[in-house]
């Protein structure tokens, strides 16, 4: 077969309407569906559907999980502490963008009074 | 090849006890993960201090590394002496340690013993179907609203002839559709690991990164502009030009602006069946008071009107 890895790929974009089933979240993220199920219980992802076989995850869910795998694998988190790790870190993006319309790039740190 | 201090990389003194090292490696790694840490130095430095983390760990690679390194400094020009790690068996056990490439360093001193040096490198694993790989591609925002053809470079791991995995360089071209926003996902089917067999290889997934804009810093489907405006401006009110991603508009400041205060424009955020907007933050600029002019005015403003700031700090 030919390779034609320079071609430009008519790439399918996994875009948030789109839906990926646990099959394809497991397969995708290399993870047992048991830790996906802890996941969820935890709403670090939120598939729609009501049963497991219903179950339908949008493509930011592909990024959520391989974070959620790499703070497991490198920092020990439970499914509880990278809940809230994530929705901290969310807070804290927030929170520099703002702050950073506030400051210009010369005025970084507080001045010392004399 | 470069002399590594791992102890000075952890931060804690040559007779550190093996409590004391777990516990300063573990704050590091909490420090630089890169999915905590947004620094683009924080990646390497992770691996670094997993590194440190994976010799001196380990009682044996420790007792090792203590024996070689000890006329050694950090950065300075290193060749390993002959039959230095005679008398030493590495198990290879892993640990808790970041998985990743080591440096040329740790593969020099801690390869070639029984039971190898890369923990994690194991067996070849078969899957039936091909692994799925992911990546990341940077992009500019102005590609995200526009959409554009980038192309991306991987390292691809492939089975040769004989059965070993090799590396290969892999130049993809990705067209990047209109509108992406951070975090999305792009799925490039077949692009991953072959298959074993007859079966499909697995898919490519790349993952959106923009890169930090000068003007517009995306939050979600929104972007958000830092709009400075002069004070008077701000007291009086006016209408001012200010850029949005599909050309200038006017915008009206209301009278009696605070610094800070946010005005949204429905729609200019990025583009999309429902695209998101573009907020223009306030910010109150003062001019300089670098003439004899300008500090007539301040001063004027000062004497004529009578307003003080810290009415409500009571002092």
């Amino acid at each position: 077969m030919i390779d034609k890895a320079s071609d430009a790929k008519p790439s399918e974009i996994v875009d948030a309407a789109s839906v990926l089933s646990l099959d394809d979240l497991c397969h995708a993220c290399n993870v047992e569906v048991g830790w996906i199920g802890e996941l969820a219980e935890h709403g670090i992802i939120e598939p729609a559907g009501r049963t497991r076989s219903e179950w339908r995850f949008s493509s930011l869910s592909v990024v959520r999980v391989a974070k959620a795998k790499r703070l497991e694998r490198d920092l020990g988190l439970n499914a509880a502490g990278i809940a809230l790790v994530l929705e901290l870190l969310n807070e804290v993006d927030d929170l520099r963008t703002r702050l950073s319309m506030f400051r210009n790039s010369d005025e970084e740190a507080p001045d010392d009074t004399a | 090849m470069e002399f590594k201090d791992y102890y000075k990389i952890l931060g804690v003194e040559r007779g550190a006890t093996q409590d004391e090292i777990k516990r300063a490696y573990r704050k590091l790694a909490r420090k630089f993960h890169p999915d905590i840490n947004k620094d683009p130095s924080a990646e390497s430095q992770f691996k670094e201090v997993g590194e440190a983390y994976e010799a001196l760990g380990d009682a044996e690679k420790r007792a090792a590394y203590d024996q070689l390194g000890k006329d050694w400094k950090q950065g300075q020009e290193f060749k390993p002496p002959p039959d230095w790690d005679a008398g030493f068996e590495f198990s290879g056990a892993g640990g808790e340690r970041a998985h990743g490439d080591f440096s040329d360093f740790f593969d020099t001193i801690f390869s070639g013993v029984r039971g190898g040096a890369r923990p994690g490198a194991g067996r070849a694993e078969f899957h039936a179907r091909g692994e799925d790989h992911h990546a990341k591609i940077l992009i500019d925002l102005r590609d995200a609203l526009e959409g554009a053809a980038r192309s991306i470079s991987l390292r691809v791991p492939e089975i040769d002839a004989a059965g070993h995995v090799v590396l290969h360089d892999k130049t993809l071209s990705v067209q990047i559709p209109k509108g992406v926003v951070e975090g999305q996902t792009i799925r490039l089917k077949g692009q991953g690991s072959p298959g074993t067999g007859r079966l499909p290889a697995g898919d490519l997934y790349i993952e959106i990164r923009l890169k930090p804009d000068p003007l517009y810093r995306p939050v979600g489907k929104d972007l958000h502009l830092e709009l400075p405006i002069a004070p008077w401006e701000a007291a009086l009110g006016a209408s001012v030009k200010m850029p949005t991603p599909t050309g200038p508009i006017m915008v009206k400041i209301p009278a009696g602006s605070a610094h800070g205060r946010e005005l949204r424009i429905r729609g200019r955020g990025i583009p999309s069946a429902e695209p998101g907007d573009l907020y223009a933050v306030l910010k109150i600029v003062l001019p300089p008071a670098d003439s004899e002019k300008a500090r007539k005015i301040y001063q004027d403003m000062a004497n004529e009107l009578s307003f003080d700031p810290r009415a409500k700090l009571g002092v």
